[in-house]
């Protein structure tokens, strides 16, 4: 028995010095010294938390290092995780009073956090500006009239068209300027019938974002009062609609569609050309077209009545908030303030997270901006005239809008339901959900 | 309560009083001594905080607020956690006895000395080592998607198929299903280890006495075997009804198509980290225990009929 | 037979190839068949996160080794007093470890995390390793109970009767006995722990104490870009301890018996 014990733990510390040797091959040094030996009079230290991919780690640490350089007393320690990742940690982290001082936020989960008094309002914080985004998206970051997130990013909606597959099989794009829902199947349809059914033709709409719209062409608000406000008859609408791409064929079937539905996004049909065209936040053209090179136009969203104008609004992409855990407000809102006003973070962090909110760091990228990129902000430009006021952000209790709406919608696809019996239960559970939550 | 009467039954020795009465207290309490000092610090806290937050509304960000039994009230008219309850309880009895039944024959063809012993066993296992990474559900869209490797097959044995069976609500249970059944190779080892263990001498004896090969199975190999398998099935059903990950990540966290993989627990992660429902995730959770206590109980019952013990 | 490694060798098969395509042609092509060698993958993976992917492994290493050793040292003794010995509170003792897996971590994690804070260990690997220094991997306990419990209880009688106390016959006449089940939990313990996600993730914060399940999901963001093939390179380079881990461990799954005397 002494042997085999002994024999097991060799081994076991074999491979672990096997690995220690790996670990160090590749590195010049403990990772863990260079930051506290270049800093020798930190006196603060913050945690600053977010998710995403490889890219975004990256470069949001350089931007750290930038940031430890122009502040040399206050530390910053980046952590990173998956999306769904993130929120289990952040959730958790808070409720053992150890959250991260400076957290990335998503409209969904903004009032969850904020009405349970988690964030801090950063109106009080000296050390950042507001000042420079628009009053609009600003807005997009404040709850109860408080200031608790400051939007990184905005982004537009719209229609992503693949020209490369037009071009393939011939089919023109309908004049896009005027254009309305049932034009929109009818090209969808097109695609599908000259590619014999190779492409499929457009993706259905099936997210918050995309309902807000719907709602607002319909004259309905998604939320009203910290409470879910649209129409049983719109929801409808807007579920009858995907039920009618699919069914008609100018869409992907159901099952292809859920089938797909939890891919990310470079891997998605519309990024390997078997479908034509999504909806989308149109700054994520770069990421739908990373894999293909395709050629991609971004269209305007179709709409009841060419001459409907105030339904659309920018979104915040994402918004960098504050804990209220935080011992070090004003160092945490210095840095917050450097990742969104200081020109130095906006060079190192480009459009990673989506186009600037901050105009001046917009400007100020203009140079260095890729050919879609560029599409993304003329696009955004090109809708000026059809903004209206910004909507009430996802209530408390909402956070899980966007699988709320991706279930009923794949009821009505699968005939399970039918649309307004869909629309009437997904009402009454984003409203018992807010209901409990308050 | 009605567990620990039946624990009673399976810890109790065949064959009524085979010792005496002493007691071993001051030892046990030595053998014992990490698990107890595990169990009070680490394990009674967490557990009784969780059957007290399935009695409040705890959304994690806030102090929890005492509801009574609202939370279990709940469950009576919450159709996800009845359609939830039904997809698991499909899960068990189907994937576990193809599972353990794929394990166990795998690993008494495997102990019968096969050559190259060695890269079976170790290609066996190789499902289990990847079970649960990203890279497996991947795969799986790969293999049972509607252009998917598995309608290539159906279609070069004739069958034509353009079935998404991974994207269609009907068959998208059978999928996981599978990819569970595919992981055999951890019962199976816990088999091969069982067999490893019988000891030798028995076989010799009965070679002397002139049992068949057959006679022998029947004779000692299985009810030697007995106290593993029965390790087997009672921890397939516990874990099975926990089932958690495979559909996890093949449903990006959904569950879906429209709930079709909506496993028990992955419902309760939804209602305790996705929308704040810790306090109705922990009675969730608590009536899963009532479940699988329940299930383990009969399991011990059952066991004094066909487990054979040593002691 | 053959089917059935087929079956079984195909997702390792197709997972190295994939690791060597680039990102694009990962999901539209499921055959095992190398079509590139596309080896960027693997250095660019290995350098991705900031922090080179050894040291995530390296990380992982020390974790899985601590519960090696914890496992296999805490789980053995309790399942030596549940099996051969008599004690007061056997039974609901044995019924509590029973219960305590089949609790569900989602909801034991929030009290058991705020433990760990409360003690100022969050961010260490402690709250990862004590626990199974104190035997609370119940499906280990349980797995040697069922083994002691089909050993041949003459063993440890004839060896009271030469005067052996318990910790003798423990350590003397069965531990050697048990070598299958030893490695057996060795082995799981390896595995599971390895590929732990959850909490892992929960209770390391700091990117230098991350394991490699964590930064194997770092290369995926569902909203923008991802790096497939260099999390597919990665996820072949953190199976490979794996594979060392079962061939090697799998050696002791030996008829433990028939090695040793019994007259």
């Amino acid at each position: 028995m002494k042997p085999l014990i002994r024999r097991g733990l060799a081994l076991t510390a074999a491979t672990a010095f096997v690995l220690g040797l790996a670990g160090c091959g590749g590195s010049d040094g403990p990772a863990g010294d260079a930051s506290s030996v270049a800093d020798p009079v930190a006196t603060v230290e913050l945690r600053l938390y977010w998710w995403g991919g490889d890219a975004r780690h990256e470069r949001t640490q350089q931007a750290i290092d930038a940031f430890m350089a122009k502040y040399p007393n206050i530390k910053v320690t980046g952590e990173f995780s998956d999306w769904s990742g993130y929120w289990d940690k952040l959730a958790t982290s808070t409720a053992g009073g150890n959250s991260p001082d400076v957290v990335q936020m998503d409209q969904l989960y903004l009032a969850s956090y904020a009405a349970r008094d988690t964030l801090t309002d950063l109106g009080a914080v000296s050390t950042l500006d507001t000042s420079q985004l628009e009053p609009a998206v600003l807005g997009m970051g404040q709850w109860g009239g408080r200031q608790y997130a400051m939007p990184v990013s905005t982004a537009a909606f719209g229609l992503l068209v693949n020209l490369d597959v037009l071009d393939q099989y011939g089919v023109t794009l309908p004049d896009t300027e005027k254009w309305n829902w049932d034009d929109l199947k009818a090209f969808g349809l097109e695609i599908a019938e000259k590619s014999g059914g190779a492409v499929a033709g457009v993706a259905p709409m099936g997210n918050e974002y995309s309902l807000q719209l719907f709602a607002r062409q319909k004259g309905d608000n998604l939320f009203e009062d910290d409470q879910i406000a649209i129409r049983p008859e719109t929801l409808a609408a807007y579920f009858q609609h995907a039920l009618d791409l699919a069914q008609s064929g100018a869409g992907p079937s159901a099952s292809r569609l859920s089938e797909t539905a939890g891919l990310a996004i470079d891997q998605s049909d519309f990024a390997t050309g078997k479908v034509a065209a999504i909806f989308s936040q149109v700054s994520q053209v770069s990421a739908y077209t990373a894999g293909s090179g395709a050629n991609v136009q971004i269209v305007k969203t179709p709409s009841f009545d060419a001459n409907q104008t105030k339904y659309e609004y920018f979104k915040p992409g994402m918004y960098w908030a504050m804990s209220a855990q935080t011992d070090h407000p004003e160092e945490a809102g210095r840095l917050i303030d450097f990742l969104i006003n200081d020109p130095e973070a906006a060079a190192i962090l480009g459009t990673e997270r989506g186009l600037p909110a901050n105009p001046a760091m917009l400007d100020s990228l203009t140079a260095t901006l890729t050919e879609n990129e560029a599409k993304a902000v003329a696009y955004s430009q090109s809708l000026e005239g059809l903004l209206g006021d910004a909507p009430a952000i996802v209530p408390n209790g909402a956070s899980e809008l966007d699988k709320i709406i991706a279930r009923y919608q794949q009821e009505v696809l699968f005939e399970q339901r039918t649309a307004l019996d869909a629309a009437n239960a997904m009402i009454k559970e984003v409203k018992d959900s807010i209901n409990s939550a308050a | 309560m009605s567990l620990l009467k039946l624990q009673k039954l399976a810890l109790t020795p065949k064959g009524g009083q085979t010792r005496s009465n002493t007691r071993d207290n001051k030892a046990a309490l030595v053998f014992l001594g990490p698990w107890l000092l595990g169990s009070v610090v680490l394990v009674i806290g967490p557990m009784a905080a969780s059957l007290y937050l399935s009695f409040t509304n705890y959304n994690l960000l806030q102090s929890p607020k005492w509801v009574g039994a609202g939370n279990f009230a709940r469950m009576l008219t919450d159709t996800r956690l009845h359609h939830s309850l039904e997809v698991t309880f499909l899960y068990v009895l189907i994937g576990v006895p193809l599972q353990l039944g794929a394990a166990l024959g795998l690993a008494l063809l495997l102990d019968r000395g096969l050559r190259g012993l060695t890269f079976y066993r170790s290609a066996f296992y190789l499902p289990s080592l990847l079970g649960a990474s990203v890279a497996i559900a991947v795969l799986w869209r790969l293999i049972f998607g509607g252009t998917g490797l598995f309608n290539t097959i159906l279609g070069l044995i004739g069958i034509e198929s353009t079935t998404s069976w991974i994207g269609n609500p009907d068959t998208a249970l059978s999928t996981i299903i599978l990819l569970h059944v595919w992981t055999f190779g951890s019962p199976m080892v816990i088999f091969l280890a069982g067999l490893r263990q019988i000891p030798v001498e028995f076989y010799e004896a009965a070679q002397i006495d002139g049992a068949t090969t057959f006679q022998q199975f029947r004779g000692i190999t299985i009810p030697l075997l007995t106290p593993i398998i029965f390790f087997n099935l009672v921890l397939a059903i516990i874990n099975s009804f926990q089932a958690f990950t495979q559909a996890f990540i093949v449903s990006a966290g959904s569950g879906g198509p429209s709930d079709s993989t909506l496993f028990y627990t992955l419902y309760l992660y939804q209602e305790g980290f996705g929308a704040f429902r810790m306090g109705y995730a922990s009675a969730m959770a608590w009536l899963l225990v009532l479940i699988v206590g329940a299930c383990t109980a009969i399991n011990f019952w059952a066991s004094k009929f066909w487990v054979h013990y040593e002691d | 037979m053959v089917a059935v490694v087929v079956l079984a060798l195909y997702p390792i098969i197709w997972m190295i190839v994939s690791s060597l395509r680039p990102d694009g042609s990962i999901f539209s092509n499921p055959s095992p068949a190398p079509t590139t060698f596309h080896w960027q993958n693997y250095q660019y993976g290995w350098n991705a996160l900031g922090t080179p992917f050894g040291r995530y492994l390296l990380n992982s290493a020390i974790i899985v080794l601590g519960a090696i050793v914890g496992n296999v040292i805490t789980c053995s003794m309790a399942a030596y007093a549940f099996a051969r010995l008599r004690f007061r509170f056997q039974k609901p003792a044995f019924g509590f470890m029973l219960l305590t897996i089949m609790l569900p971590i989602h909801v034991m994690i929030v009290p058991q995390y705020i433990l760990w804070a409360k003690a100022d260990l969050v961010n260490t690997f402690w709250p990862l390793i004590v626990p199974k220094f104190l035997a609370t991997d119940a499906f280990f306990t349980f797995l040697m109970v069922q083994f002691i419990r089909g050993l041949p209880k003459e063993l440890d009688e004839a060896a009271r009767i030469d005067g052996a106390g318990h910790g003798r016959i423990f350590l003397q006449i069965l531990m050697p006995l048990m070598a299958p089940a030893l490695a057996t939990t060795a082995i799981f313990t390896f595995i599971w722990t390895w590929n732990d996600f959850f909490v892992q993730m929960i209770y390391l914060t700091d990117p230098d104490k991350y394991t490699a399940p964590i930064a194997l999901r770092s290369f995926i963001d569902a909203q923008s870009h991802s790096s497939y093939g260099a999390m597919f390179a990665m996820s072949v380079v953190s199976v490979i301890p794996l594979l060392i881990a079962f061939a090697v461990g799998q050696k002791y799954l030996v008829r433990g018996i028939a090695t040793t005397g019994l007259k």
